[in-house]
């Protein structure tokens, strides 16, 4: 197995990152619902995410069942699931 | 409804295969304190939460937590593959396998397989919370013994992370417990169930 990193765990990282920013904000807003400062957090790195998702997607397809990365052909089905080592390696 | 996102919360990518360290692992999928346990309390226990700020926050963690049974699962999965024969006999991994393979099975480090005894959803809020920070400091210690007895840097990367995520489920559970026992009233100010009697 390659030990290096490869773009695609680099993207999916940074998908990552910024989901785990907006699971954290979630959950204290959850608690906080009146918070705008937590509401303004939440609301840049949803932002972030989301562009980061379609960036992830477009080049190495869907991350959930209805994404538009299925339109064209079923790649859900096809692409690797995420406990296996093959779903960070270059397709 | 939930929907699937197709990706770890946290990377699972475990370079050298070890059915001993599998063995100890699988405890935080089927065993007392383990992730299923969690998150079947937690999602359990929403339904009879007294205020939505409480039903949101026991969605949202238990709902983190199935992702937390899926890293779990992904480390034991990585671990015990492409396996050996001899591997499997001298590691110990052999009086799992022989029922269940390479496959996940919810079970405790000691064999005692995954039960809904491990946690209650008793429809009292304040016993619920209470348990649920206990649940939390439980898992969380669970942790920690698993970080004395491991050390591939692959797999401790990961329960480091699951660590941390039981100390911000603590703290955002006494806070719930706040909102809750904010509520009673002159009425209720001995808490009685403030789920039930009105």
């Amino acid at each position: 197995m390659a030990e290096t990193t490869t773009n695609k765990e680099k993207m999916l990282k940074t998908v990552q990152v910024y989901s785990f920013a907006v699971t954290e904000a979630s959950l204290f807003l959850d608690t906080h619902p009146d918070c705008r400062e937590a509401l303004e957090y939440y609301n840049k790195y949803k932002a972030l995410c989301s562009e980061a998702k379609a960036a992830y997607e477009e080049k190495y397809g869907p991350l959930t069942i209805s994404s538009d990365a299925n339109s064209s052909a079923w790649k859900w089905a096809k692409t690797p699931w995420p406990w296996e080592i093959c779903a960070y390696e270059e397709a | 409804m939930w929907q699937y996102e197709k990706k770890l919360q946290y990377p699972v990518k475990i370079k050298t295969p070890n059915p001993a360290t599998a063995k100890i692992i699988i405890t935080q999928f089927g065993g007392p304190d383990g992730e299923l346990g969690a998150a079947t309390r937690y999602l359990s226990q929403r339904y009879t939460a007294p205020c939505s700020e409480v039903k949101a926050i026991l969605n949202d963690i238990g709902t983190e937590e199935l992702g937390h049974i899926e890293m779990i699962c992904s480390i034991v999965y990585q671990l015990t593959r492409n396996l050996s024969m001899k591997e499997i006999k001298e590691s110990g991994f052999d009086t799992y396998f022989v029922d269940h393979t390479a496959g996940l099975y919810p079970i405790a480090a000691s064999g005692v397989p995954f039960s809904a005894q491990t946690f209650q959803s008793t429809g009292d809020p304040l016993a619920d919370l209470t348990e649920d920070m206990a649940a939390e400091q439980k898992a969380r210690l669970s942790y920690d013994n698993i970080l004395r007895l491991v050390d591939d840097p692959d797999v401790r990367d990961v329960i480091k992370f699951l660590r941390e995520r039981e100390i911000v489920h603590f703290q955002r559970f006494g806070e719930a417990m706040r909102l809750v026992t904010d509520q009673l009233d002159s009425k209720n100010f001995y808490a009685f169930n403030p789920s039930f009697d009105k």
